[in-house]
């Protein structure tokens, strides 16, 4: 699996000088298989600049097709989908799996972001390409081009967003983005879910002094992942989702601690950025 | 007054290397007549800086009053307001104006902020919120600022504004098509095919013109959209919005004293805008205008009229 960081920041894009070098989109992940198939992980900000990238290859055709990986609808999630090109060319195909008690009621979620109040495309029935909306299945494996998925519902403030584990070929990648973990930290269940990762991308929002005035809001500090990677034994943690007001000095001493921490332990430390590329 | 740009960016917020000098927040407009409460005209992304400066003051102390007028609800111009910390502090009031359609307007928003798409509703904000419903030729006062407001050629349902305080006045008109080849009333997802207008929409069209020249006339700043080159116009009418040409029109006709070109393509470099600005200028010099031209940055702020 190649992993590349398209949009790495949460709730809100930030731009400015400030947050140049980690990139102020909002998340998106792809993952490319080793047979070339393509998955997103998340339709942040960073879902348009993937998305003009590949109009150069076969989605500019209308030959394209990819799965899309949803945590949860809040809108830093979901922002990128209107302005993601391939999705306006007549071939291309799409599959988003994310959280619903139907695939009906995910499917109306996604409408609703289109509502004309909001966007001038109005409905996704004015999406070329063809866009599949399906409920993942929780707990069970399902098949998304070629890898082996699972998914995983966890707390995030008043609501849940899902994990994602990536299996190819016995090499592992958790996506853990909008984790709001009890005040005791990581819980048995998630580590279990984590267990063996070989790329554990973890919610990484907060320094724990701003996550201690803002639990309500259900996001990790650093030390919540750093916990979670420790307990889990994965190889390498990728922090993730830092928050819109933390300039790029601000991450990289969020990323010095980290490897304070977990450098004993051997687990390598990589900070998501954008346009950065990670292989598994 | 002073008028002070927070975000100058269409469609979708854009950090990153390309956008850092013109800026990538989305539309947010600060007008700050002499010594009164600030007049904020939309709510993108840039609304949050925006919010952090105004709690160095009294927003801070929940004795903060500011009013924000949003052209339309398309995301790009109020994705910014569940981010806008004034809101989150009890005893500030917020005065939110806007034309409304299908929705009363604090339904609009309460959807905006309401789960799956964002935690914290509406009704949980500290703040005293108060929204206003405008229809088009609305006149209104805020403190010693007079309103006034005129209908654009954009999908669904968009306005643009007049400010006159301080013996200036500033328009805000974005985000808008040409009054040229179709009318946005209805609307489009195919690009329809320009030439021939029925008469009824060439007349409506007309009229439209006439009624953003009205309100243009004489100011001290427009403020207007230019998201599009001629050739991405040609290719996406439907979108609504203009080219330079398109400013200069009105402004020339209107006789305003500046132009600011605003509502940049999300994906136009700093360097591609240098370019632009610098053929409108050359331009409208040859085209004999007396006419200063900017295009908006972050932090771009001139002061209009009168100032103690």
């Amino acid at each position: 699996m190649k992993i590349r960081f398209w949009g790495v920041r949460g709730s809100i894009p930030a731009p400015g000088p400030e947050t140049i070098r980690y990139g102020g989109n909002t998340s998106c992940v792809s993952v490319h298989t080793a047979s070339g198939a393509l998955v997103i992980i998340d339709m942040g900000t960073g879902l348009m600049h993937l998305g003009n990238t590949l109009m150069a290859g076969a989605f500019g055709k209308g030959g394209g097709r990819a799965s899309i990986l949803l945590s949860h609808t809040h809108w830093d999630h979901i922002q990128g989908l209107g302005f993601f090109p391939p999705v306006f060319v007549n071939g291309n195909q799409f599959v988003v799996w994310g959280p619903g008690n139907s695939s009906a009621q995910l499917e109306g979620i996604l409408e609703g972001q289109m509502d004309p109040n909001f966007s001038p495309l109005q409905s996704l029935k004015n999406f070329s390409a063809r866009f599949d909306v399906r409920a993942a299945p929780l707990g069970a494996t399902f098949g998304a081009e070629g890898l082996r998925v699972t998914a995983w519902e966890h707390p995030h403030g008043a609501t849940t967003a899902l994990a994602f584990r990536l299996e190819e070929a016995g090499r592992v990648f958790v996506y853990a983005s909008d984790v709001g973990y009890p005040e005791t930290g990581p819980t048995g269940d998630a580590i279990e879910f984590y267990r063996g990762a070989h790329v554990l991308l973890h919610d990484s929002t907060y320094r724990p002094d701003d996550q201690a005035t803002r639990r309500n809001r259900g996001f990790s500090s650093y030390e919540d992942a750093c916990a979670a990677a420790a307990a889990a034994e994965v190889e390498r943690l990728v922090t993730f989702h830092y928050d819109q007001d933390y300039s790029d000095d601000d991450v990289d001493q969020i990323v010095a601690a980290c490897r304070r921490t977990l450098a004993p332990r051997g687990i390598t430390v990589v900070p998501a950025r954008e346009g950065d590329e990670l292989e598994i | 007054m002073k008028v002070r740009f927070w975000g100058v960016r269409g469609s979708i917020p854009v950090p990153g290397r390309s956008t850092n000098r013109y800026g990538g927040n989305t539309s947010c407009v600060e007008v700050r007549p002499a010594g009164e409460a600030p007049i904020i005209v939309d709510a993108g992304t840039g609304i949050r800086r925006l919010g952090k400066a105004l709690m160095e003051d009294a927003f801070a102390a929940g004795k903060g009053k500011a009013s924000i007028l949003i052209s339309h609800t398309h995301w790009d111009h109020v994705q910014g307001l569940p981010f806008f910390s004034p809101l989150y502090r009890a005893g500030n009031q917020i005065h939110i104006f806007a034309r409304q359609r299908d929705l009363h307007l604090e339904a609009v928003f309460s959807q905006q902020h309401h789960a799956p798409y964002f935690p914290v509703p509406l009704s949980a904000m500290q703040a005293d919120m108060h929204f206003h419903e405008l229809i088009e030729g609305a006149r209104f006062n805020i403190g010693r600022a007079r309103i006034t407001c005129a209908r654009l050629n954009h999908p669904w349902v968009a306005i643009a504004y007049r400010i006159d305080v301080d013996r200036a006045a500033v328009v805000y008109c974005s985000d808008t098509a040409p009054f040229t080849d179709l009318l946005l009333g209805r609307d489009f997802i195919e690009a329809p095919k320009l030439g021939t207008l029925p008469p009824p929409v060439r007349e409506e069209l007309d009229a439209m013109r006439a009624g953003v020249v009205a309100l243009a006339r004489g100011a001290d700043l427009l403020i207007y959209d230019t998201q599009f080159t001629p050739a991405e116009y040609t290719s996406r009418p439907h979108w609504g919005h203009s080219r330079p040409d398109d400013a200069l029109d009105i402004a020339r006709t209107a006789k305003v004293k500046a132009l600011a070109l605003f509502h940049h393509a999300p994906m136009r470099s700093d360097e591609e805008n240098d370019a632009i600005l610098a053929a409108v200028r050359e331009s409208s010099r040859a085209a004999g205008d007396q006419l200063a031209i900017h295009s908006a940055y972050e932090g771009l702020e001139l002061t209009l009229g009168d100032n103690p």
